[in-house]
């Protein structure tokens, strides 16, 4: 039922059958019908004519005898009228059998002699009443159709005439013929059966005309639905065939013009894009060469501020300085733009990410001039195998630890490493001054930093916590960050151990451990 | 001593190349296009190239190409793009290491070039077989058979490092530090790369190689002797 519901709601073809083949029933069923019946009131009246002229006879042949036996005994008519009956009620082979019956009219004044008889066994009740009082009322031929019972209990359509006969010394009787319709309702039957099979054989054709005639326009509708279904999946060269110019030729003529229009939009909005990627690469190969030159020539000056009064050898240092910052910002500029062309790419290798971690924490504690608070490690395990673009997993991991160090005034910073069976959590905690609600929302925002007025301790350039969660989605991870003022900071970094697989959980929770209250977080 | 020669459009970068260079002690020779390239290079063949990738004339990874032709020459390419494409092109080029303008520091890039001029695994000599190969290590050759097979120096110090241990497996890391002599870098497309050029010249069929064998998720190791 549900079945046959669905293909009505969502087939066109289906629908468009099942009333054809609904309606034509309907006018199948009617002009069969009348067709039918015509048929039949044809087949009655001809055997009716025949009947009634042969009934004729029969009354006039049965009164002769009547009126010749006048002069005889009671018995001899009774067996005169018996032979009539049995003579009349006998046909040929290929003829119905009839039957006849005489019947005492009820009114008539009682007589001593009952000449009642009926050939066969039929029953002379089945005599339909309205015709008997017809007869009495008459002396013309009388008829009416009616079932005709006999005493084995069949019933055959049958055909009553009847009429008034006197017979002497019996008063007035009735005589009735009962012609068998057996052979009219059988060709009746054969007409019906007929008329059936031809109704059923008609619906089957039309359903299947139909059938055709709608594969016909719905085909294209369908091919029409395919393209433009082919079309949002992004393949912007998909057009309708027009192999006409019927109303289905308009509508592929309008959609193609539409599909046309789109894909030139598309076309110039990726030539825009283009140009616009070609100019940022070319602007940093622009801006790269003149820095190589630069910083190699401020190493020489730099090489040399032994020699300098102290005001230009500071210069020089500030010079080397800031030209690594500016280098910095360019790669950074370079990353994020990367990031809004959507022309990233991941390219991962297996590693294992405790030791990465660990060559990071160590390169900080290296390279770091003022004195760093310390970066502890923590782990269950010695290794965490994972696939990952390593570049990025390393400039994330740089990027927190950086921003952990920048903030955590002196106080240790502690990496927690926990894996589960599909994904690994590193969590970045600092003690240090913290973040606030505001600052939460904010901290992955580009060029956003938490206290305009610190001192940049190691020059980041306000670009890294943005870049880090830009690389953590391009694995599929996710990177969260939790913070309270004055209590420090907890980011945490949930990758797939396959770059690409999706996280279903997050090992380590954003709410740090030694801190139980649930509390805000983004 | 020791001939570079600078391949770069950038006046400026090439003298200050030129500079940095020169006060470390090498000779310089600088070439500013690229089509200028194989004509100074055959009339005064230098020890190594420093190869800018953007040229007019010709550009650099088809410069390398041509070097690549007629010589085992260290190459050193110069990328300001850096984009992945541009430094695979290069290395399949023939080029031999990179270097990403800009530099880190002065001392980076001469770290770089004393590593591609020094003679490495100076601690192996004599024969080294595997697989049909004999490597020759004091003659730097390697032979199948009777016929040589030339290899680039860093090819040659690539198949030395895994033949010297055959069976042994090496990370990426491993071979960058050996071979490359980086200390740290997570770049391992240098490795990739290389080991496809070698096997296209040492492999019977660099698709089913039989000498250097991929270790999956671990790195390469040398083929046992056949």
């Amino acid at each position: 039922m549900r079945g046959i519901r669905h293909a009505l709601q969502h087939s066109l073809a289906t629908r468009v059958i099942l009333s054809t083949v609904l309606l034509s029933l309907g006018v199948v069923w009617l002009t069969g019908s009348a067709l039918y019946s015509r048929l039949a009131d044809g087949i009655l009246s001809t055997s009716l004519s025949s009947s009634l002229a042969e009934s004729r006879y029969t009354f006039f042949n049965a009164e002769y005898q009547m009126l010749v036996s006048r002069g005889m005994s009671v018995a001899e008519r009774k067996r005169v009228l018996a032979e009539f009956v049995v003579n009349t009620s006998t046909q040929g082979i290929n003829e119905e059998r009839r039957e006849v019956i005489f019947m005492k009219t009820p009114s008539a004044k009682s007589n001593v002699n009952s000449y009642e008889m009926s050939s066969n066994i039929i029953r002379s009740t089945s005599i339909p009443e309205d015709l008997r009082v017809k007869v009495q009322k008459d002396s013309k031929i009388q008829y009416g159709y009616a079932v005709a019972t006999y005493n084995n209990g069949a019933a055959v359509d049958s055909l009553f005439v009847g009429q008034k006969i006197s017979i002497p010394t019996g008063g007035r009787y009735e005589m009735y013929i009962v012609f068998s319709l057996k052979s009219q309702s059988a060709t009746m039957d054969l007409i019906k059966n007929s008329l059936l099979l031809t109704g059923i054989a008609l619906m089957l054709l039309i359903g299947l005309i139909t059938g055709l005639v709608v594969r016909q326009v719905v085909r294209p509708v369908r091919d029409a639905a395919r393209v433009a279904n082919q079309f949002t999946q992004g393949d912007y060269s998909q057009r309708m065939k027009v192999e006409s110019v019927d109303e289905m030729a308009s509508l592929a003529n309008s959609y193609n013009e539409m599909a046309q229009s789109i894909e030139q939009q598309i076309t110039r909005l990726e030539h825009l894009s283009r140009v616009q990627q070609r100019f940022v690469s070319d602007v940093t190969h622009e801006l790269r060469t003149p820095l190589t030159t630069l910083r190699m020539a401020s190493e020489v000056i730099h090489n040399q501020r032994e020699s300098f009064d102290p005001l230009v050898a500071r210069s020089s240092e500030l010079l080397v300085a800031q030209l690594d910052r500016f280098e910095r910002l360019l790669e950074d500029l370079l990353e994020v733009s990367r990031f809004d062309a959507e022309v990233a790419i991941l390219e991962p290798v297996d590693f294992d990410i405790i030791t990465l971690i660990k060559r990071c924490a160590k390169d900080f504690d290296i390279a770091s001039d003022v004195a760093s608070p310390e970066i502890k490690v923590e782990s269950e395990r010695s290794a965490v195998a994972i696939k990952a673009d390593i570049r990025r997993v390393e400039r994330i991991m740089r990027n927190l630890l950086s921003n952990a160090l920048d903030h955590s005034e002196g106080k240790p910073v502690v990496v927690t490493v926990v894996a589960t069976e599909s994904e690994v959590g590193i969590g970045v905690r600092d003690y240090g001054s913290g973040l606030d609600e505001s600052a939460l929302i904010r901290v992955f925002d580009r060029f956003w930093r938490a206290d305009p007025s610190r001192a940049r301790v190691r020059g980041g350039t306000g670009l890294g916590l943005s870049i880090a969660l830009e690389d953590a989605r391009l694995h599929n991870g996710e990177l969260d960050a939790w913070g309270r003022p004055g209590l420090g900071a907890h980011f945490v970094l949930t990758l797939p151990l396959r770059a690409g697989d999706s996280i279903n959980a997050r090992p380590i929770k954003v709410t740090p451990r030694d801190f139980p209250q649930e509390t805000f977080s983004l | 001593m020791t001939l570079i020669m600078v391949v770069d459009d950038d006046q400026d970068l090439a003298e200050m190349l030129g500079i940095v260079l020169t006060s470390s002690g090498f000779d310089v020779d600088l070439v500013s296009r690229g089509d200028e390239v194989l004509e100074v290079f055959r009339n005064n063949p230098p020890d190594l190239v420093l190869l800018d990738v953007m040229l007019p004339g010709i550009d650099g990874i088809e410069v390398c190409r041509l070097i690549r032709n007629e010589s085992m020459v260290p190459i050193v390419m110069l990328s300001a793009k850096g984009e992945t494409q541009d430094i695979v092109r290069g290395l399949e080029a023939g080029a031999d290491d990179y270097m990403q303008k800009p530099f880190r520091d002065k001392a980076e890039l001469v770290a770089r070039i004393r590593t591609r001029l020094r003679r490495t695994n100076s601690d192996v000599t004599g024969l080294l077989t595997i697989g049909d190969l004999t490597i020759d290590v004091t003659a730097h050759e390697v032979r199948r058979g009777t016929s040589v097979i030339q290899l680039t120096r860093l090819e040659f110090d690539l198949l030395v490092a895994l033949a010297k241990d055959p069976g042994r497996v090496f990370s990426r890391d491993t071979l960058l530090s050996e071979v490359w002599g980086y200390r740290q870098t997570t770049d391992t497309r240098l490795v990739n790369v290389h080991v496809q050029r070698l096997r296209s010249k040492i492999e019977h069929d660099a698709e089913h190689p039989e000498i250097v064998m991929t270790v999956r998720g671990v790195g390469y190791k040398a083929g046992g002797t056949a």
